[in-house]
């Protein structure tokens, strides 16, 4: 945990200054974490592998940017690749079968060095959404981890898309008081 | 009811940054907030909270091994200029680095031949490297005098890096590199050459210098990316 992130923070930082053997330890050490990011996000092998791809460009690319002691290295990181996933969606043609075609992506059981890593945080949001209704902190939950828009959302809870943003916007106005507490 | 109308709006500031963090957000208002948050302080920090808070969610992405063909594709995309498997296993490399590096040895002999020298047969003794390393900004002269067994370090550029610090290494042929200690790069400085790394020392030992953690790497190893190589010759 707190070494691995430590080495992960220090091979990025290896990275900024081109040590292409750095890359790929990190590459070799964090691939599996990211294409389980962008195969979530978008649901389809072929786009999430070569999204991952892309982000490994990114990585490489702007890994001078990283700045150690904000994000823990490794969000930073599922940051980079998960705003890519969401940007791949964002260009896609709107396609009404995509939910049909969802793979079924399992949750991750806890792992281990980043649960103990994150212990405190994690513990904190899974209290705070623990406190929405089952069917709003889902609705979180898919937005944040499946890229869902408030339009996927109201299509898969069956309400209105004026509903949706209105339970979820109420979510987050709640969220936000017990995440400052 | 009108409690609910309030916040079922197109665009609400006070969620802007949360359904940003998200991705909530159509195509188009997402590029506008991105563009906002170019100039909206508050808002930039108000993403921020939202960033950390959620990334606790992160640890439910299940890992899932990467195809296989990832990787070589991005060594191809990123590195078509071949194939290296590493900076410091790559004897190519150290020998190509060596060769650009002539251009300033020849600058630095220059400036050497300049200085007004106490010895004149302390002359024939002295070893010169000139060190530096595509892609790195780090380049340093080293001047080996065999009068007083010190090699002088001389920084022409880079900076010291904050929790890193840089490290010195003598390497002989095949062998593996030699600490020569921790150096300090922005002032000139004098190292002494210890008596297991002077008996191979001469024309042809390659000094190099790598990024490490703070006080140098822990394994008697280079761990780090070398910043700056060259070859010792004999001026």
């Amino acid at each position: 945990m707190g070494t691995d992130t430590a080495e992960i923070a220090d091979l990025i930082a290896r990275c900024a200054l081109r040590d292409r053997k750095a890359f790929r330890d990190l590459y070799g050490r964090t691939s599996a974490k990211l294409y389980g990011v962008t195969l979530r996000i978008l649901k389809d092998r072929a786009e999430a592998e070569e999204a991952l791809q892309e982000v490994y460009v990114k990585i490489w690319q702007r890994a001078d940017r990283y700045v150690p002691g904000g994000f823990s290295p490794i969000s930073w990181l599922v940051a980079v690749a998960r705003n890519h996933a969401l940007d791949v969606l964002r260009a896609r043609k709107p396609r009404s079968d995509d939910i049909d075609l969802a793979l079924d992506v399992a949750d991750a059981g806890p792992d281990p060095e980043q649960a103990a890593a994150n212990r405190g945080e994690r513990a904190r949001i899974d209290d705070c959404l623990g406190r929405l209704d089952a069917d709003k902190a889902d609705a979180v939950r898919g937005a944040y981890l499946d890229g869902f828009s408030y339009e996927e959302l109201a299509t898969r809870h069956e309400v209105p898309l004026n509903t949706m943003r209105t339970w979820l916007r109420r979510s987050l106005m709640k969220l936000r008081e017990c995440l400052s507490a | 009811m009108s409690d609910d109308a309030d916040i079922s709006g197109g665009s609400e500031d006070r969620f802007l940054a949360a359904e940003y963090a998200l991705g909530l957000l159509t195509p188009a208002e997402h590029a506008t907030v991105a563009a906002r948050l170019r100039t909206d302080a508050a808002l930039r920090a108000d993403l921020s909270f939202w960033r950390g808070r959620l990334a606790a969610l992160d640890t439910q992405f299940a890992e899932t091994p990467a195809p296989a063909a990832v990787w070589p594709e991005l060594e191809r995309r990123l590195f078509a200029d071949g194939k290296r498997a590493g900076w410091w296993n790559s004897l190519a490399l150290w020998r190509g680095v060596s060769a650009a590096a002539l251009a300033v040895a020849v600058i630095a002999i220059g400036v050497n031949l300049a200085t007004p020298r106490p010895d004149p047969n302390a002359f024939a003794a002295q070893l010169v490297a000139a060190l530096s390393a595509q892609g790195s900004n780090v380049s340093v002269v080293a001047l080996y005098n065999a009068t007083t067994g010190q090699v002088r370090l001389t920084t022409i550029s880079g900076s010291a890096i904050p929790d890193k610090d840089y490290e010195l290494w003598a390497i002989e042929g095949s062998n593996p590199p030699k600490s020569m200690g921790v150096i300090p790069v922005g002032r000139s400085m004098d190292v002494k050459v210890s008596p297991d790394i002077l008996a191979g020392f001469g024309p042809g030992t390659t000094l190099a210098i790598s990024l490490e953690p703070k006080g140098g790497s822990k394994t008697g190893a280079p761990t780090g990316p070398v910043v700056a190589a060259g070859k010792a010759a004999q001026i």
